[in-house]
């Protein structure tokens, strides 16, 4: 009974976490990287925003995707800003992808014991030009893929990358295989399509959808560059090149 | 010895199992919600009821075209929101026995009738049949509109909303109703105040269902607007004839060929 | 001269009138004291060599270490006192893991020279609370080889915290012959192999001894192999290439 006296067991709690909805992908190229999230951000059955970003670009090679508690999320790609930009001071060069991979793993597992509350994609362009995708859980286990889904509608989107980039359960046609890696103008289709079906059937995604391009230095940008609501993002030239793409998604 | 008796009412002889395979961690299987927005709204010459059409389990969409506008009698509909199945079954057993009354007394139904059918049954269940309501209709008396809460708690109101999505809905309500409103006027309120639930409740989506329903005619105006269409794929996701691996093919014949031979003597059918 | 210099050259961490911080003056000159140490940066790598001085014959000439590894692809020659560069060695090597750690890289060159030389200035009276300081400059220069994306470098830091980056650099004893010696002879294309019998001449000109296997130390950083010292047995054949 809180009734003030001490003559009974009190407890008292307070959870500072929340879950915010909304989904991330990322899909990597041979020569270019697409990460992706849906704008929407949620709490309950409400909806606090129709646009708040999940995905940043980190540098002119490197795209980070933040979903989950959403305070943790913005606290967490400031901090990473952050210490690429002392790196910059310190060593005189952008943090390679591979390291900024590494530096997410400390940052979140210096949090071991009361952790950022999200799961982490990164993508972008490695030092030998190859597209690249970086999963990471809350706590900074972290993997090199080909592809991955995180977030609210992370099961209905996951299994379809897996059929679709790493075509599982297909087999190829008589004398021919699978490609490895595909062209950027099916990954984006495959990005779009995985957005507008995740709208159709989960609740918390929907409203907008930003798509980040890194291509590796010298690839063509044929197709993206004065595409519909294409946008570039690049501050240096003769480097590796970053591109958002913006569309709408379903509302309700 | 064994009794076979079974007394009137619920048979809670499932509950001490069941308090057990939760503890054990095993939870009870979920069922679907229609986390919902529900509204009625009473004008000049009747009661326009309206529905959003999504039914959701947890964070999916189960359906994403259901109807919660359910069929009580000819001038008496009901919007359910809630626990699916219950709101169904609910809906259906009172029309069940408003058409028993109907036929029994030789009158046309009044809405009170279902209103206290359902609101006797939902509080015999207290609480436990999951199914918040919206009821209205004309009858001799003039149009009525209700609302009927899990526990059986009633509410006559000008205008209600109900579900997850009521509190769009009523902003919507708040702001705009009148007394003595048009069919026009009432028909685009509703569809307003369902839009509301339909963009802004994540438990609400799809399209929009209206009633009107005046003393001498019901119009169920089913998938009135469609604000959600399903927009189209970038890639055909059409799969090569073998793409699914088999490990062995077997092919049987069904067809039983079957020899019928004539013994003893035809059976006498003239 | 000295009258002038008597009001200010106790404190470590007071300036002249003039500006300037005797103590570290004079730490740059317990330098000039130490052996001759020497460094070459060629395309193929960086040569780091050493005097040792083996004054008596009862001394365990191997036991004499003036060249330590900091990291796989990082290598250090000191030259004045070698006790406070342990000190130094030490920060290195923590700065060199710690990036290795968090950014799953290796450390540049310049990077790691730059952690040594912002240790190098943190003497003086300790603040409360503040862990354990040097009470005075650090005795010692050091050449720190190595290879990065860059490729071969040779920085050379000194007690005020300096630090510069050289083609070929001496310090110690003989390093006034020495460096002249490397700038008349060093040239851009030089092979490795070059290098080390440059390393060795210019040692044998400057050291009072007679060069040979046991009052030398050589060492080189690759991109192959990183950094290694050489044994007494390569040691000699050069040698006895010279």
């Amino acid at each position: 009974m809180p009734d003030g006296s001490f003559s009974h067991p009190q407890q008292r709690s307070f959870n500072p976490y929340t879950e915010n909805g909304g989904t991330i992908l990322a899909i990597a190229g041979a020569d270019f990287t697409v990460i992706a999230g849906d704008t929407r951000q949620s709490e309950g059955y409400s909806i606090q925003t129709r646009y708040a970003p999940k995905v940043f670009r980190l540098t002119d090679r490197a795209v980070l995707a933040v979903n989950g508690f959403a305070a943790d999320g913005n606290m967490f790609v400031k901090k990473v800003k952050q210490r690429l930009e002392w790196y910059r001071h310190a060593h005189a060069k952008d943090m390679p992808l591979r390291a900024i991979a590494r530096l997410i793993q400390t940052m979140l597992y210096a949090q071991r014991f009361f952790p950022y509350y999200v799961y982490n994609i990164l993508g972008g362009i490695e030092e030998d030009g190859t597209g690249a995708v970086y999963s990471f859980d809350p706590v900074g286990s972290y993997e090199r893929e080909a592809c991955r889904a995180a977030g609210a509608a992370q099961s209905l989107v996951q299994p379809f990358l897996d059929n679709q980039i790493y075509f599982k359960n297909q087999q190829a046609a008589p004398g021919q295989s699978h490609p490895l890696h595909l062209p950027l103008s099916d990954v984006l289709s495959i990005v779009i399509d995985s957005f507008t079906s995740a709208t159709e059937r989960h609740i918390e995604v929907g409203d907008g959808l930003e798509m980040y391009v890194v291509l590796a230095k010298g690839r063509s940008a044929q197709g993206l560059e004065g595409g519909r609501g294409v946008q570039e993002l690049t501050t240096r030239t003769d480097g590796d090149r970053v591109f958002v793409i913006r569309r709408e998604l379903k509302k309700d | 010895m064994t009794s076979f008796y079974s007394g009137p009412g619920f048979d809670f002889s499932n509950t001490v199992r069941n308090n057990f395979l939760q503890d054990r961690g095993l939870p009870l299987p979920k069922a679907t919600s229609t986390g919902t927005t529900i509204v009625g709204c009473i004008y000049k010459d009747g009661v326009v009821l309206g529905a959003d059409t999504r039914a959701t389990e947890g964070p999916i969409v189960a359906d994403k075209n259901c109807e919660k506008i359910h069929y009580i009698t000819e001038s008496i509909r009901c919007c359910g929101a809630g626990t699916a199945a219950d709101t169904e079954f609910t809906t259906a057993l009172i029309s069940s026995n408003m058409e028993m009354h109907a036929l029994s007394t030789g009158r046309k139904p009044r809405v009170v009738t279902a209103m206290t059918m359902l609101k006797q049954m939902l509080f015999r269940y207290q609480g436990h049949v999951g199914a918040a309501l919206v009821l209205g209709g004309v009858d001799v008396t003039g149009p009525h509109l209700f609302t009927i809460a899990p526990h059986g708690s009633t509410d006559k109101l000008p205008y209600v909303t109900m579900g997850s999505g009521s509190l769009a809905a009523m902003a919507v309500f708040e702001a705009g109703w009148k007394p003595d409103m048009t069919r026009e006027e009432a028909l685009e309120l509703v569809v307003a105040a369902i839009s509301a639930g339909i963009f802004n409740d994540l438990g609400s989506g799809s399209n929009v269902d209206a009633c009107v329903i005046t003393a001498n005619k019901t119009e169920m105006l089913r998938n009135f607007v469609r604000p959600n269409e399903r927009v189209t794929k970038e890639r055909s996701y059409g799969f090569r004839r073998g793409t699914t691996a088999w490990k062995k093919e077997q092919i049987r014949s069904l067809i039983v060929s079957e020899e019928v031979v004539k013994h003893g003597e035809a059976m006498d059918v003239s | 001269m000295f009258l002038t210099r008597s009001e200010y050259d106790r404190g470590v961490n007071t300036f002249s009138p003039e500006g300037r911080l005797f103590q570290v003056e004079y730490a740059i000159e317990a330098i000039k004291l130490g052996s001759t140490t020497v460094g070459v940066c060629t395309p193929e790598g960086v040569v780091l060599a050493v005097e040792k001085r083996v004054q008596s014959p009862l001394l365990e000439a191997s036991s004499i270490e003036k060249i330590m590894e900091i990291d796989s692809h990082l290598g250090c020659a000191m030259s004045g006192l070698i006790a406070d560069a342990r000190t130094m060695i030490d920060h290195a090597r923590v700065t060199s893991q710690n990036h290795a750690f968090t950014y799953d890289e290796k450390i540049k060159v310049e990077s790691v020279t730059q952690a040594v030389c912002d240790l190098a200035l943190r003497f003086g009276e300790s603040v409360h609370d503040e862990d354990a300081m040097m009470s005075r400059p650090f005795g010692v220069a050091l050449l720190i080889a190595g290879v990065d994306e860059k490729g071969p470098q040779l920085f050379h830091t000194d007690p005020s915290g300096t630090f510069v980056r050289y083609d070929a650099k001496a310090v110690g004893s003989g390093s006034e012959a020495a460096q002249s010696e490397l700038q008349d002879k060093w040239h851009k294309q030089m092979t490795l192999k070059e290098a080390h019998i440059l390393t060795l001449r210019v040692l044998k000109q400057v050291m009072e001894e007679k060069l040979d296997q046991h009052n030398v130390q050589l060492a080189q950083v690759t991109s192959d192999k990183g950094f290694e010292i050489l044994d007494e047995v390569r040691l000699k054949a050069l040698i006895d290439d010279m």
